[in-house]
């Protein structure tokens, strides 16, 4: 989600809170003649905030998964979690005083601390990456169908080699009926001409779609695979070309594909830290509150 | 053939239109993860269940007193049958140890565990809060009378605490013992043996019990045995350990306070008792009443051993350049004595005795004796501050005259020598280079002289980390 004007009227009542909330706690600090606790007045309603505040950043999962729900736009839901997410940072470090506690609020404490970095982090990935995808992936594809789709590019290759080859001229014994075969108009290509091309293809084009988590691979830099496929066109006759330019659409669109993945990961693999913790965050922080109310 | 050209509908072709049927990889990590990481927290607390450490829902260290406990919640953390709070109650912590009642008519008593606050890793439990004492001190009230203190006191200050008891106006001194510290302090005073000497404070107040080397607590050799005794007169202050105790028994120091002032060990070397230049020796530092016998005894066994004297040659008149003639007498042994006894103790009472003592005599008719004097009891205040403490030994650091520096120029017996607040507050006052200067460092809440001794129920086995590492119970 792009953080544009749209979040403006989020960003004003964080603020609000966030003084609000600085405002009230600094004297009840100071006042508090063994530091400030979470099981007083005050500290309680920090932490019940708070706690409040992550449990609605934690159902936007639930808002996704049922779209259908009559409960406000997604894109509100989004804002509010980034938003009370990061407001839940400070109103838990004033429940607790900034102190970390015994083992569990320990846990807790560092568990959220991880989860709102990460958020942090994705929310800016995710603010700034989309645009990098657009200009850097033209030829953008469902990431689960990227397999898919390379496998399909691989025979596409395939099938353009061999078409390749089917150009050449079929044998001819007689070297006066070859030559006699042979006009201006359709020369005729052997073997030879297209060689370079089946190997160009064998050695370098077909382990570069094949083998899409190799490193390394020349033709993974667009200026050197442009630079390869000029110099192979150099070695070729003009008939065999349009193959050769085949192979270059191919080779970029691979390219492509790889940084589709790339950009895919890091637009996505940070949730794999942030979801689960913040699962066992809420899981905890429930057992702690009730916990609490026992002693 | 060329490459087919790029539209929606090839583009399209591409794709499997069940894939979303299917789970992606990612989305199955994501909740492989979301799934493990919450059991795993859950497997995390059940281990500290398993290992019967209920540590884990602490809210933070223990203090050093009670670390041994950390595993122990129950021990303080007491739940009732039925219900699911366990909180802390006042008679979890009397289990263990007494905390006396502050003052009966006391308005309320907070809990044991809204002054001494557990789980913030304090090094001492009783180092409360003013707030724990201004809660009441600072709008004193109290259920009963008028209470006869100041009802106002809100921090260690000029403003917010009262001048000490013994410095205010109304406050008198109870002491009747007369004493002029001025000239007691000058250089070359005459001394015993009419040595010179210079006393100095700890000449005659000291802290220190076992310390006994008194420059002027030797009588000279011709004093009489009953001095040389160190017996101490009924005026004598009670010694310190035997004065009640207002702090826990445990913190008491043995040199907190200056030991009382006696005449056997301060007073001796320089203020004989003497009472006539036929003997060498004084009277003993005793009530009229051991004086009298004493006296009485001495003139009999004297006058029994010179028979002589009982002629006695004694001018009546005494006229200048005109001889009168004297006219003898002759006493029995018991006139003799009855009027020597008359003489000595003449001198002493309105002389030798009341230079220090505050004495009353009872009119007496003559020819009758007159009746032996009341002395005053000397009253000295050993400790003047009864609702707070301070100990010497705390400040030895300092000179005397750091905190009475008016002693060196007292010349009144009424004149009250202890610090004032101004005195204490600079050192004792907020602030990180400053020495402490909340309500605990000088009043205790408890009153410890009802302290009732806590017998411990609990076996150092029933800890459940010694029943884990599989420690017999002994």
């Amino acid at each position: 989600m792009r953080i544009d004007s749209t979040h403006k009227k989020w960003l004003i009542a964080s603020l609000i809170i966030l003084v609000v909330a600085t405002a009230v706690y600094i004297p009840y600090a100071a006042a508090s003649p063994y530091g400030p606790s979470g099981a007083s007045a005050i500290g309680l309603t920090f932490g019940i905030a708070g706690f409040a505040f992550m449990i609605f950043a934690g159902l936007l999962g639930a808002r996704k998964r049922f779209p259908v729900w009559r409960v406000g736009r997604a894109q509100a839901w989004m804002r509010g979690h980034l938003w009370l997410g990061l407001l839940s940072l400070p109103l838990i470090f004033f429940h607790a005083g900034f102190r970390f506690g015994g083992p569990l609020t320990a846990a807790l404490m560092v568990l959220l601390i991880v989860v709102v970095l990460s958020g942090l982090f994705g929310a800016a990935l995710q603010h700034s990456l989309p645009a990098v995808m657009t200009e850097q992936v033209a030829l953008e594809t469902i990431f689960e169908q990227i397999d898919r789709v390379r496998g399909q590019l691989l025979e596409e290759a395939d099938q353009t080699a061999a078409r390749a080859a089917a150009l050449v001229a079929p044998l001819v014994t007689a070297i006066p009926a070859r030559i006699a075969a042979a006009t201006e108009e359709a020369p005729v290509i052997t073997e030879a001409d297209v060689a370079p091309l089946r190997s160009f293809y064998e050695r370098e084009v077909r382990p570069f779609a094949e083998k899409p988590d190799a490193r390394g691979h020349a033709l993974a830099d667009s200026a050197k695979a442009r630079a390869m496929f000029e110099g192979l066109r150099t070695l070729l006759p003009p008939p065999v070309h349009e193959s050769v330019k085949d192979l270059e659409d191919i080779c970029e669109e691979e390219r492509e594909l790889r940084r589709q993945v790339r950009l895919h990961h890091w637009l996505h693999d940070w949730l794999l830290f942030h979801i689960p913790l913040s699962f066992a965050l809420l899981l905890l922080g429930a057992v702690h509150a009730v916990m609490a109310l026992r002693y | 053939m060329p490459r087919a050209k790029r539209t929606t509908k090839t583009i399209a072709q591409r794709i499997d239109l069940n894939y979303f049927k299917r789970p992606s990889r990612w989305r199955t990590w994501r909740f492989a993860l979301s799934v493990a990481l919450p059991c795993l927290a859950v497997a995390w607390l059940a281990a500290y269940g398993v290992a019967r450490d209920g540590h884990a829902y602490s809210v933070g260290k223990m203090s050093p007193a009670h670390a041994v406990l950390t595993q122990q919640c129950s021990v303080c953390h007491v739940s009732k049958a039925g219900s699911f709070r366990a909180s802390v109650t006042d008679k979890a912590c009397l289990s263990c140890h007494d905390g006396p009642i502050h003052q009966a008519d006391q308005v309320f008593a907070p809990s044991c565990a809204s002054c001494h606050v557990e789980h913030r890793a304090r090094m001492r439990l009783a180092t409360t809060a003013d707030e724990s004492c201004t809660q009441c001190h600072a709008d004193l009230r109290t259920s009963g009378a008028a209470t006869p203190y100041v009802t106002r006191v809100t921090e260690f200050t000029t403003e917010g605490h009262p001048e000490f008891a013994p410095l205010r106006p109304g406050f008198h001194d109870p002491g009747t013992i007369k004493l002029n510290h001025a000239i007691h302090l000058k250089a070359n005073l005459i001394g015993p043996n009419n040595t010179r000497v210079q006393l100095g404070c700890d000449d005659c107040h000291r802290a220190d019990a076992a310390d006994q080397s008194w420059r002027f607590g030797a009588a000279p050799p011709s004093q009489s045995q009953a001095l040389m005794a160190g017996r101490t007169a009924p005026g004598d202050m009670v010694p310190v350990s035997a004065m009640p105790i207002f702090g826990p028994p445990s913190h008491s120091s043995a040199r907190a306070y200056m030991q009382p002032i006696s005449y056997a060990r301060h007073c001796i070397a320089c203020h004989p008792l003497l009472f006539d230049k036929r003997f060498a020796d004084s009277v003993p530092h005793d009530t009229p009443e051991v004086i009298h016998a004493f006296l009485v005894k001495r003139y009999t066994d004297y006058i029994a051993t010179r028979p002589a004297e009982l002629r006695e040659t004694r001018s009546t008149i005494t006229l200048p350049a005109r001889p009168v003639p004297v006219s003898p007498r002759i006493y029995t042994p018991r006139e003799w004595v009855e009027t020597r006894v008359v003489e000595a103790e003449s001198l002493l009472w309105r002389k030798t005795c009341k230079q220090c003592h505050a004495l009353s005599f009872s009119p007496g008719l003559a020819p009758a004796p007159p009746a032996l004097p009341k002395v005053a009891k000397s009253d000295i205040p050993v400790r003047w501050f009864p609702h707070a403490q301070f100990d010497h030994e705390a400040h030895r650091a300092w000179t005397c005259a750091s905190c009475h520096p008016r002693a060196t120029t007292s010349q009144e017996t009424a004149d009250i020598l202890v610090p004032g607040e101004k005195t204490c507050e600079q050192c004792h006052h907020a602030g990180a280079d400053a020495a402490e200067a909340r309500c605990f460092e000088c009043h205790t809440y408890h009153d410890w002289s009802r302290e009732k001794r806590v017998k411990g129920a609990a076996h150092i086995s029933s800890l459940s980390w010694m029943q884990i590492a599989g420690k017999p119970a002994s």
